[in-house]
């Protein structure tokens, strides 16, 4: 084909495509209503090798190679599929979908998993591959307007398997289009265990000035081939290696202000350290210890807050990643040049650790959940895992605390934004003295001195 | 002294009748509670009020929630969540309705 062809076709493709967007339909309507929705192989007629493409991302695998974090191994794969720490002290393996034991007070059971959180029908399950997952994938959860709930649900199939359901219904596939906010808050809002438990944050007009801006997820992760860019969020392991930043050139670039005493800060400060002044969400919770619920069965002990209800602690980071029993958080100094003061939210669990190795141990829920036993769970856990001696393990595991550092990178806003005297004065947020500097630096850095003459005539623009 | 024993006076039965009004009103509290849904009312796709009936876990009475704000009513219209989850809610009483201020399943992934 000669060029001139490739761009008329594609120019014509657009256009007609952007016609139907003008009325804000998917081309592809009038077709799915005729032949039905087949699942993917429907999407396939005209967008072939989306599912495909698909299954080699984060969203299918939960996991990917790891660079920036230490003590792995860079030819294995990490993520929510394998992982062990104390936001989820279970994992997709560990903790694989299915019926719990039945509740010795009620007799009933329940389905519980990690792997509830993915894209797939459970029988292609995280991580598969081949012609069953490529038909196996919910194109709609993330891509429909109009999906019913009530499909998305467990359920076990004639043959006794534990099978994810979908809302595969025509109507649902009539009402395609780009992911909105919701698409992406079906699994995120309520992740590690409940509605903004574990990232602490809604995206609302009230809570985030890009929200109120009428801007969606996908507009900053913005995804091609299905691959998401995230940032480097020190509990954000696996990665498509594609990345999101507030300063990228086609966001706002490096000197985003007109006041070049901020513009000046952004060289050791992050955005988010003035612009997310707040976070949320869980702050601690007690896998040793599981709370009977009013249904009968257990739920791990758990203190949690609101969006912006909690601050963040502040730390300088270089983007590498200290992995440790006891802490997982960023890694970083004054002096090395490359950190910036970087805010998180904080967040500690306590679970049980191996009493031989000091490794934290993880957890299935399925026996915590049914009767509270949780070192059932960690057998259950250390058995799946091919553990030497797992009744040894369990019986002697030690219960302790790991603190781990999470991202906070949305609840932006400018009007609260940190200014001149929110951190130079004496009671400002940042705690100089632990972010390393000397007590010589304090005194200049806490004196009225560098913000008074700038103060003074914003109060006097102000009133 | 006599004049600051009356302002005294007057700001103790301003306070008094702020407290007093406040409570007929019952303006800003907020009352908590856990409960099972045990009926969701809505009428129809472009509703902009429902009804959801969550029975207590503490006292086993069923409360009746109104709830108004769009990111909840969407969750009734598109099923995520349905009859028998359980729900942390906060609610004010206004005008004899118990309104939703805060709707959340307990649940999670
Ligand atoms: C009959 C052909 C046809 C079918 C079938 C079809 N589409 Fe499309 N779709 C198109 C065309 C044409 C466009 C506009 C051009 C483009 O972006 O590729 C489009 C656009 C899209 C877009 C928007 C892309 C953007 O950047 O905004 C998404 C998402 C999408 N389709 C998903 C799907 C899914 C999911 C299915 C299966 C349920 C599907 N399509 C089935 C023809 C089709
Ligand atoms: C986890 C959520 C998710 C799932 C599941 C998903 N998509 Fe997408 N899809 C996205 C995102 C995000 C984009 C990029 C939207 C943007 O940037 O405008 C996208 C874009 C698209 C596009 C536009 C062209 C492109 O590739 O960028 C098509 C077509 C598409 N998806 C089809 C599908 C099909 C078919 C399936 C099922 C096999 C599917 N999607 C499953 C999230 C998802
Ligand atoms: C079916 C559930 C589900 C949906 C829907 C979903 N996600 Fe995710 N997402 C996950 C899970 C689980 C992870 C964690 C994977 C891991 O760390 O192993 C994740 C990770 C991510 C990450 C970080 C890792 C990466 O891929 O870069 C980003 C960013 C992200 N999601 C954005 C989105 C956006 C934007 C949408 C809406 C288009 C969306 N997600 C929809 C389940 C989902
Ligand atoms: C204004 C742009 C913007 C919008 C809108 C946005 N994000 Fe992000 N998000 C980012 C940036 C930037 C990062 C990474 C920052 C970093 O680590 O430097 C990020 C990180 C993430 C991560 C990785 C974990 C973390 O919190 O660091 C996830 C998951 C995520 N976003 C999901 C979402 C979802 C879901 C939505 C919609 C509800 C959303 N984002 C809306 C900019 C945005
Ligand atoms: C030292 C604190 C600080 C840092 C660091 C900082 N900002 Fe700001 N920023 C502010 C304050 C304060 C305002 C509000 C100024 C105002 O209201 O005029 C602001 C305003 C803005 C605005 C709105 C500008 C306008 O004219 O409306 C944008 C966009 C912005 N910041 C982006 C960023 C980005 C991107 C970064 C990182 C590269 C960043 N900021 C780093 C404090 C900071
Ligand atoms: C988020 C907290 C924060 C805010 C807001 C902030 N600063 Fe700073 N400022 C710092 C930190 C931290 C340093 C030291 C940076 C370094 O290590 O080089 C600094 C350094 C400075 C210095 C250089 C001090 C020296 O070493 O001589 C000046 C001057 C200054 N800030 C003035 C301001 C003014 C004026 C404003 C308001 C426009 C402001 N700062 C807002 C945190 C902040």
């Amino acid at each position: 084909m000669s060029k001139f062809r490739v761009t008329m076709t594609v120019l014509g493709l657009a256009l007609a495509a952007t016609t139907a967007w003008g009325a804000g339909v998917h081309p592809g309507k009038e077709s799915i209503e005729k032949s039905g929705y087949k699942g993917p192989e429907t999407c396939e007629e005209c967008h072939p090798g989306s599912a495909k493409g698909f299954l080699d991302t984060v969203h299918w695998k939960h996991a990917s190679k790891v660079t920036n974090v230490e003590g792995l191994n860079p030819k294995e794969e990490y993520g929510m599929k394998n992982r062990i720490y104390v936001m989820c002290n279970g994992n997709d393996i560990v903790n694989n979908l299915k019926e719990i034991p039945k509740s010795p007070v009620t007799g009933k059971s329940k389905f519980s998993g990690c792997n509830t959180c993915h894209p797939g029908n459970h029988l292609s399950d995280v991580g598969s591959t081949g012609a069953a997952a490529e038909a196996a994938v919910d194109c709609l959860v993330c891509h429909s307007t109009d999906y019913d709930f009530r499909q998305r649900k467990p359920f076990k199939n004639e043959k006794g398997e534990v099978v994810m359901g979908q809302d595969r219904s025509v109507k649902a596939a009539l009402a395609i289009g780009k992911p909105t906010v919701k698409n992406c808050m079906v699994c995120h809002e309520a992740a590690g265990g409940g509605v903004i438990v574990k990232r602490g944050f809604t995206f609302t007009k009230e809570t985030d000035a890009h929200a109120a801006k009428g801007l969606v997820c996908v507009d900053c992760h913005k995804a091609k081939n299905h691959k998401m860019p995230t940032g480097h969020d020190p509990n954000n392991w696996a990665n498509d290696g594609v990345f999101v930043s507030c300063s990228d050139a086609s966001c706002h670039g490096v000197k985003p202000h007109k006041d070049a005493d901020l513009n000046r800060h952004c060289a050791k400060i992050a955005c988010q350290t003035c612009h997310i002044t707040r976070t949320g969400g869980a702050f601690a919770k007690d896998f040793t210890v599981w709370e009977q619920t009013p249904d009968k069965f257990y739920e791990p002990t758990t203190l949690k807050k609101e969006a912006n209800e909690t601050t963040p602690v502040y730390a300088w980071y270089n983007g590498t990643v200290k992995n440790a029993p006891h802490f997982i958080g960023p890694k970083g100094s004054k002096k090395d040049g490359k950190s910036k003061i970087t805010p998180f939210k904080i967040f500690q669990g306590k679970a049980y650790y191996n009493k031989r190795t000091g490794e934290l141990l993880s957890m299935d829920f399925a026996q915590p959940m049914s009767n509270g036993d949780t070192r059932a769970g960690v057998l259950s856990a250390a058995k799946t895992l091919g553990l030497k001696n797992p009744e040894k393990i369990a019986k002697e595991a030690v219960p302790g605390w790991q603190t781990i550092y999470f991202g906070s990178n949305h609840l932006v806003t400018k009007t609260k934004a940190l200014y001149c005297a929110n951190c130079h004065a004496p009671n400002g947020v940042l705690n100089f003295k632990d972010l390393g500097y000397t007590d010589k630096e304090i005194l200049k850095l806490t004196s009225p001195e560098l913000f008074m003459e700038k103060l003074a005539q914003k109060q006097k623009e102000d009133w | 002294m006599k004049k600051a024993v009356s302002v005294m006076v007057l700001v103790a039965v301003a306070a008094l009748a702020i407290l007093c009004f406040g409570s007929v009103a019952s303006a800003g509290e907020e009352i908590k509670m856990v409960g099972v849904i045990t009926k969701i009312e809505i009428a129809g796709k472009d509703a902009k009020t429902a009804t959801a009936t969550l029975k207590d876990n503490k006292t086993e009475q069923s409360v009746v929630i109104t709830v108004e704000d769009d990111l909840t009513l969407d969750k009734f219209k598109d099923h995520r969540i349905v009859e028998g989850d359980e729900i942390r809610c906060k609610y004010e009483v206004i005008d004899g309705k118990n309104v939703s201020k805060l709707f959340r399943k307990t649940a999670g992934c």
